[in-house]
């Protein structure tokens, strides 16, 4: 039973990384209304800055969050206003815009490539990690630290995202936007620079998951494609629009994926996660832990 | 002249440069090129029917073209069945998974249906990785299936050359091509267009949306399954990475948007624009730049979603028109 509930717990820790890791998606759903195809890749190119910062600099691989979240919300922030926004302006009558779907997933082969094109294939891993490997015992089970790390970062940050919403004077607009975005233009909110706020604020999220995996993580092109189609599958889970629904939705991934492979062949529970994902579209699209309203 | 002759004669021109072009080139590698260039052309037609006239973005169609290829290719290596009728079969089955999955899924939302369709084709993927014998069957898991090039004949479609793929597939392109017109053209067609466009509008006019795209997922998923089929007698080795791709189905999408959703050209417009480029940035910088051809595909798509959203065929068939109408200056209509 000790196998099950250590594999529970490196699940869970795990599963909120994954949450962290979708967090952004959610975010961007919620305001925008639109699923970002390219959050796997923007947090490959978090990954690749903490990596390249790490490697440089010789920095603790947590420190490099002074650099890798700012530059990454600006990198968000301008990819919205110059590849996105202009969608928006041509449809502005649509919801749901499917043509930026199609778009942010040229974004996701674009950035994807060019890195493959600049970096090479090569997986990559912080050379002298002052966490590589590193366990906690606690009683006979062992815990990995980056992912216990991991895991607070993760819970920090969306606390962090949720006072930020709840509390401030640009969350209120944000969340203004997210509810009706002709009323909130209306009361004289900048609509395009929400949005733009909104996609800086979810990369910046992507850049923090990025530090966090950097330490026990192998840093590759494709890396996002992993992260990308499971972040998918959490935030539906979670309800999409959802914080909280994001971390507890990351968290069933992590069990599943952990626990499974007691039961069964560790490559079916990828098919395990699929099967739940279209059942809860089918039978409850607005997610286990459903959300009425987007925020 | 008239511009309806030029018409025909600049497609009866067109038609006999392609079905010639076997017996001026004969490398093999274009041949292969040029094969696999009407494969994608027919892939993005038949797709679409669902994801042009139906207004959704199904982003899971390696899984049928998979179904195809593993019907086929298992009923030859088992029961020796001729890949003829397995590709029929074969349309079958993708046919009815295609309307087991279509049912639910039609329901939902833009964003949602793209997420369904991927976690569907992914979950096919899996299955098959995983999966050593389905009942009788022998699927071979991740390792994939092999044909034995042994009994070489169009009772086998199995050939030696390329020159008959070529004209197997080209009789196919122009076939499918033909269903599309023909749909297009159809109630079904004005339905379908009705409904992707304003549902609850084209619902409230009686028109049944949900059915009607449901029977073009079915014509999409049987043509598709077809290919898959062609696809295994041509390189005779399938495995699940190969004809169950998330990059399968993206790269589907990705042509026939930039050629053109919801065109009868378009998708093969965009098909004949980008298949060479991935093409030859792969034989030719494959080495020193890896993934050009993926960049270039996506600064393409991400550039005619901004400025061309209806893609590349509007313009281009513009054009064409503009130099028949040039070529034919007057036509007057004498009553």
């Amino acid at each position: 039973m000790l196998f099950v509930l250590e594999d529970m717990i490196n699940g869970i820790l795990m599963g909120a990384i994954y949450g962290l890791t979708a967090l952004g998606l959610t975010i961007i759903f919620g305001v925008l209304k639109v699923i970002n195809f390219a959050h796997g890749s923007l947090l490959m190119v978090g990954m690749y800055f903490a990596y390249w910062a790490v490697a440089l600099s010789g920095l603790h691989p947590y420190l490099t969050l002074i650099v890798v979240v700012p530059i990454m919300f600006f990198f968000g922030y301008y990819l919205q206003d110059i590849v996105i926004k202009p969608i928006f302006k041509a449809e502005r009558e649509v919801r749901e815009p499917i043509t930026v779907i199609i778009v942010t997933t040229g974004v996701w082969y674009v950035l994807d490539n060019l890195t493959l094109l600049i970096f090479g294939p090569q997986y990559r891993t912080i050379q002298d990690n002052p966490l590589r490997g590193e366990m906690l015992e606690l009683g006979q089970m062992l815990i990995s630290v980056p992912k216990l790390w991991g895991f607070f970062a993760a819970i920090l940050t969306a606390l962090a995202v949720y006072w930020f919403l709840q509390k401030t004077r640009m969350g209120r607009a944000i969340r203004a936007t997210s509810l009706d975005r002709d009323a909130a233009s209306l009361m004289g909110i900048k609509q395009y620079k929400v949005y733009n706020i909104a996609f800086g604020l979810g990369t910046a999220t992507a850049g923090i998951a990025g530090v966090t995996l950097v330490p026990f993580y192998n840093v590759f092109p494709t890396v996002g494609v992993l992260f990308d189609i499971k972040g998918f599958i959490i935030v539906v889970l979670g309800g999409l629009g959802s914080i909280g629904g994001a971390i507890l939705g990351g968290m069933i991934i992590g069990i599943i994926e952990s626990v499974g492979p007691q039961f069964m062949a560790a490559t079916w529970t990828e098919g395990i996660v699929y099967g739940l994902f279209l059942l809860v579209l089918f039978v409850k699209p607005s997610g286990l832990f459903g959300v009425r309203y987007d925020w | 002249m008239t511009k309806e002759k030029l018409q025909k004669i600049s497609t009866g021109l067109l038609l006999v440069v392609i079905f010639g072009l076997p017996l001026v080139l004969r490398s093999p590698t274009y041949l292969h090129i040029l094969i696999l260039l009407y494969l994608y052309a027919y892939l993005t037609t038949s797709w679409n029917l669902v994801g042009g006239f139906a207004g959704v973005l199904p982003l899971g169609h390696a899984a049928f073209f998979g179904i195809g290829a593993y019907t086929s290719t298992v009923l030859y290596l088992q029961y020796g069945i001729s890949p003829w009728l397995g590709m029929v079969l074969g349309g079958i089955i993708a046919s009815i998974v295609g309307l087991i999955i279509g049912l639910p899924t039609f329901k939902m939302r833009g964003a949602y249906f793209a997420l369904a369709t991927i976690a569907f084709g992914e979950g096919m993927r899996v299955m098959v990785e995983n999966i050593d014998y389905l009942g009788p069957f022998n699927l071979n898991g991740p390792r994939g299936l092999q044909i034995p090039p042994l009994n070489v004949g169009l009772t086998n479609l199995m050939f030696t050359n390329k020159e008959p793929y070529y004209y197997i597939i080209l009789i196919m392109l122009i076939g499918v091509l033909a269903v599309t017109y023909f749909v297009s053209r159809s109630k079904l067609g004005f339905y379908l267009n009705a409904g992707g466009e304003e549902p609850e509008a084209a619902m409230s006019l009686g028109v049944n949306v949900a059915r009607c795209k449901l029977v073009a997922m079915a014509i999409s998923t049987f043509l598709t399954a077809l290919a898959g089929a062609f696809y295994a007698q041509l390189t005779l080795f399938i495995h699940p990475k190969s004809v169950i791709s998330l990059d399968l189905s993206f790269e589907i999408a990705f042509i026939a948007l930039i050629g053109g959703r919801g065109s009868i050209a378009g998708p093969v417009l965009g098909a004949l624009l980008l298949r060479p480029v991935s093409d030859f940035s792969r034989i030719y910088f494959g080495a020193t730049l890896p993934g050009l051809h993926l960049i270039i595909f996506g600064t393409v798509l991400i550039l005619v979603m901004i400025y061309q959203p209806r893609g590349l065929q509007e313009p281009l068939t513009r054009a064409y028109h503009g130099i028949l109408n040039r070529l034919a200056p007057v036509s007057v209509k004498e009553e």
